[in-house]
């Protein structure tokens, strides 16, 4: 252990969504910032368009159980400076007054102990220093305004419009969280427009794609953050009252101490239960691990006489609300339908492993790559008690166990799953799509360290502190107390500066 | 059109090939080079990086296409670090399908007794080299005195051979050390070894060649020293052949290779791509047995379409190196023993699935799939059996999509974008039945 004794006022774990507004706020209110992030730092042009070549995914070992045991790795976890943002799709519909208040309406799922209106507020301030593109009327919220155009829309996204309009159903351009024109990111640079290249998944390397390392984390280190790559928090000291004093972190190989007066875990929906559990940690109420959500993300695909050439452009370029709360609806909460664009090893595993595919008929569908087109939804998922994130018995490289995931579909997940089915098949058929099939698929990491109002039902407040340990605090995907139809990450955002707001506000 | 080049050795001249390629017969377009400063080419003073700078524009002069290079001695220093930029990514030496070195300098300081390279510069002190020095030296780089007219003509080479490139190579590029920079290659390689040569011989090529490359063969020809294309001719035009067109076999489409090398792409993506079209590192995990059941797998998985050897070899070098997709299931041992005991099961199962036919083959993958399969006496229960199936064949579907050559057969474009220029470049057109003039890859498939 390193001796220089090194003390900030704030160490922040993660530099993804939940940790890169809250360290650039923190640091414009003057609070001294250390983020220590697991991942390496890259430039945009370090990627590499090769989805197995891109290395900014969590790779190491998780173990996966249950009946809809949900796949890691490059599906839905980042490592490096940006964490998941590096990868993630830029899909950012805003979050459901409706999805906020899910107990109330449903009497199922949990309510935010947050009101939509003031969750709205904090989307607002990140869309609009992140740049969304977005079309000029927005059909299900039509005071929302997006600062850029839409970029453009691609074979299946014009697919499913043809079928949609076909069926009567609303659809429109996505709302992106990329750059269409060029634009001037403040103490980063210029972003370029968006090339439509197609790669967000691989990293995108012109900066038109929002990432928290070409947005958030600039902004922090121009009011005198600090960003160290490369380091795994391994450990967390506490006082003799229990309270949080540092953290000890491995850089190369070297074990290290860092001081700190508050923490905030923002390791993301798998490792920051993971490390609380492994430590012991934060989990007076059992909570800990407990209600780990996926969204539901079935897809239907098909084949297009047409030459579709899915790679080609922003991938999820198409949008419809329609389904949010569908009339003939058997289940509660809502799902969204978006156009996709899946590079070619990603479909080839979907299709082996998500739809079951081998032999010819797998061979004839990836051989046809080039005129498959596909729409998916992302999809309400109630939290549930068997659905958790424990320990296995195995250990890592540094000597922390490995997360079990045990996840399966509740009945309401699966009527989910059949509604939308129906519907997107329906909407296939109408865009001209033959030999249309199914695809099983869950996205997204969430809960395992839920916000609520009482300490025996959560693991942390509304301000995201922990109800045991009053310097520690998280902030990322595990404080959904319910999954959200829309994608996280623009959630997450704003309640990355909600909290960094909470932590100003009522700081002693 | 597939074009060999051909790099000579110290002294020599593009001559020095002419017989290798009259026995060559057809493997393409052969390209003998005169190293500048021999071969009554202009002199010139190049380190080794600008010998490899050099031999880029000649090959960047005829791109794109597949080319594969035999490097003689010197030229083999040359051959291997221009297989050191390929692998890297560099544009201009882009489809590079083989490599043949013959008695071939290592990227290390090449072995060589100081008061012999002191002889050798010494014959140049007075700005050109001797008849009798000439003789000398070819006649002690050969097992027997060559026949006429072979031995005039190379004794009049050495004479041609300029003072600077001589003993630039002399003083300085054999000695410099190229060892990291070459790191491994994947590249196939052959290399060849004169049966009676001396400090570059087998043991040296061994020593300090063959660790360079994790694909290749070395040779040793009997009745050769160390000018083996004048010494035996027709023996090293067997091997090379045999070598190349293997290798030209595989390579990928012309107008694959030409949009790899071009500037839509990136030095990194060019890299991983060029690496991964390579035959994988040797993998240790599964045992002769276990392969053949994995080869069957993948014949069932992907009929037709994927090499099952080589796939299987793949999966292996995967296991090997530990790195999988991120997460396993709950209920299977770690990846290596998962994969042993799948296969075992799988070959208990349908007693010997590695020779059963094609349509049992399919029944019992199916009877997995449904875990209906009788698994008694295996590692795996039935739900087990069908969870390591459903892994097994989407790892076999992502190694084979990943390849070159499958986004060849699929007609894929979706790599050649980025570009390392200031201005990426990305798809203008992004709607149906609409493509750009530089999307030429057709469906192979
Ligand atoms: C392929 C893909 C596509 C997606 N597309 C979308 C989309 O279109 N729209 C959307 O809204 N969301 C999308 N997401 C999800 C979104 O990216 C995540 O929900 C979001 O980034 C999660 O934020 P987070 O802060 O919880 O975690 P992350 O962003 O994952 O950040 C966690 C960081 O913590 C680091 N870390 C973990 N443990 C430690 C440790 N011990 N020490 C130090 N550092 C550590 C990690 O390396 C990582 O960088 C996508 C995700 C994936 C994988
Ligand atoms: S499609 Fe646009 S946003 Fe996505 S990686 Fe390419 S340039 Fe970036």
């Amino acid at each position: 252990m390193s001796a220089a004794a090194d003390v900030t006022d704030v160490v922040i774990v993660g530099s993804g969504a939940g940790g890169a507004p809250l360290a650039a706020r923190l640091s414009q209110a003057g609070v001294s910032v250390i983020v220590l992030e697991a991942g390496r730092a890259f430039r945009p042009d370090d990627h590499v368009a090769d989805e197995l070549a891109a290395d900014i995914y969590w790779m190491e070992e998780r173990l996966s159980g249950g009946a809809d045991a949900t796949a890691f790795g490059a599906n839905n976890s980042g490592m490096g400076v940006g964490g998941s943002t590096l990868h993630w799709g830029a899909f950012c519909p805003r979050p459901d007054a409706r999805d906020l208040r899910l107990r109330s309406e449903s009497g199922r799922g949990e309510d935010w102990p947050i009101a939509h209106d003031e969750l709205i507020g904090y989307i607002d301030a990140v869309e609009r220093f992140i740049g969304v593109s977005g079309p000029a009327r927005y059909p299900w919220d039509v005071g929302r305004r997006y600062e850029l155009p839409p970029v453009a829309r691609n074979a299946p996204a014009n697919a499913m419009a043809r079928g949609c309009t076909a069926l009567n159903i609303t659809a429109t351009d996505a709302p992106a969280a990329l750059v269409s024109r060029d634009r001037e990111q403040p103490h980063w640079g210029e972003r370029k427009a968006c090339i439509n290249c197609g790669t967000c998944h691989q990293g995108c390397r012109t900066a038109a794609k929002a990432t928290t390392d070409t947005s958030w984390l600039p902004l922090a280190v121009a009011h005198g953050a600090e960003v160290r790559a490369e380091c795994r928090v391994v450990d967390i000291e506490r006082d003799g009252n229990g309270r949080v004093t540092g953290v000890v972190y491995v850089c190369r190989g070297e074990r290290r101490r860092l001081s700190c007066r508050a923490l905030f875990l923002c390791a993301g929906g798998v490792e920051t239960p993971r490390l609380l559990l492994n430590l012991d940690l934060a989990n007076s109420s059992g909570q800990v691990g407990r209600n780990f959500m996926a969204h539901v993300a079935t897809q239907v695909w098909g084949r297009f006489d047409a030459d579709m050439r899915m790679n080609r452009g922003y991938p999820s370029s198409l949008i419809t609300e329609d389904m949010m709360r569908a009339g003939d609806a058997d289940h509660a909460g809502g799902y969204l339908i978006q156009s996709l664009g899946v590079m070619p090893v990603t479909l080839a595993t979907n299709l082996a492993r998500g739809a079951g595919l081998w032999g010819r008929a797998l061979v004839d569908l990836l051989d046809d790559y080039n005129r498959l087109g596909g729409i998916g939804i992302n999809g309400e998922c109630l939290p549930s008690d068997d659905n958790r994130l424990t320990l296995a018995d195995e250990t890592d490289a540094y000597g922390l166990r490995k997360a079990r995931i045990d996840f399966s579909y509740g009945p309401n997940e699966r009527a989910i799953d059949a509604h939308a089915r129906k519907t997107m098949t329906a909407i296939w058929e109408a865009a001209g799509a033959r030999d249309i099939f199914a695809v099983d698929r869950s996205a997204h990491t969430i809960g395992t360290c839920r916000m609520g109002q009482d300490g025996d039902r959560a693991v942390v407040d509304a301000d995201g502190r922990s109800f045991d340990i009053d310097n520690l605090f998280i902030c990322d995907n595990s404080v959904f107390p319910s999954a959200l139809a829309a994608n996280p990450a623009l959630t997450i955002m704003a309640l990355s500066l909600r909290t960094a707001d909470r932590f100003l506000a009522t700081r002693g | 059109m597939n074009r060999v080049y051909f790099l000579h050795a110290l002294g020599a001249s593009a001559r020095e090939w002419d017989q290798v390629i009259a026995d060559l017969g057809d493997v393409g377009a052969c390209v003998p080079l005169c190293l500048p400063g021999f071969g009554g080419s202009p002199d010139a003073d190049l380190d080794v990086a600008g010998l490899v700078d050099w031999f880029s524009e000649q090959v960047a002069a005829h791109q794109p296409q597949s080319w594969a290079v035999v490097g003689h001695s010197m030229g083999g220093k040359i051959a291997t670090l221009a297989a050191a930029r390929a692998r890297d990514g560099d544009p201009a030496f882009a489809g590079l399908a083989a490599v043949v070195l013959l008695a071939a300098s290592p990227p290390a300081s090449e072995p060589m007794a100081e008061e012999r390279r002191a002889e050798m510069i010494d014959w140049f002190a007075n700005g050109r080299i001797g008849p009798d020095e000439a003789a000398t030296f070819v006649d002690a780089n050969t097992a027997q005195r060559l026949p006429e007219p072979l031995r005039t003509q190379a004794i009049a080479d050495v004479e041609r051979s300029r003072r600077l490139a001589w003993t630039g190579w002399l003083k300085r590029d054999s000695r410099e050390d190229w060892r990291e920079a070459a790191g491994t290659l994947a590249v196939p390689a052959l290399i060849v070894a004169g049966g009676e040569d001396g400090d570059l011989g087998e043991d040296a090529q061994r020593r300090l060649n063959l660790p360079h490359y994790r694909n290749a063969r070395v040779e040793v020809v009997a009745g050769a020293a160390h000018l083996l294309p004048y010494e035996q001719p027709a023996a090293v035009a067997t091997l090379i052949r045999d070598h190349i067109t293997q290798a030209f076999g595989r390579a990928l489409p012309a107008p694959f290779v030409a949009l790899l090398a071009s500037d839509r792409v990136s030095r990194g993506t060019r890299a991983v791509m060029t690496e991964r079209h390579a035959a994988p590192p040797r993998g240790k995990v599964l045992s002769p047995q276990q392969r053949a059941v994995l080869a069957a797998l993948i014949e069932t998985v992907l009929p037709g379409a994927a090499d099952p050897v080589d796939l299987a070899a793949r999966i292996d070098a995967m296991l090997t190196s530990g790195i999988g997709d991120g997460w396993r299931s709950a209920e299977l041992p770690a990846d290596a023993e998962g994969w042993t005991s799948g296969l075992d099961t799988l070959d208990h199962l349908s007693s010997s699935f590695a020779d059963a036919s094609p349509a049992d083959r399919e029944q019992c993958l199916q009877s997995i799939a449904d875990e209906t399969a009788d698994t008694e006496g295996g590692a795996f229960d039935p739900r087990q059996m069908r969870l390591w199936f459903a892994e097994a064949r989407s790892e076999i579907a992502r190694q084979w999509m990943a390849l070159p050559a499958t986004m060849a057969r699929i007609g894929y474009d979706g790599f050649a974008v980025g570009g390392d220029g200031p201005h990426k470049q990305g798809y203008r057109l992004t709607a149906a039945d609409m493509i750009e003039d530089w999307q030429q890859l057709e469906v192979q498939a």
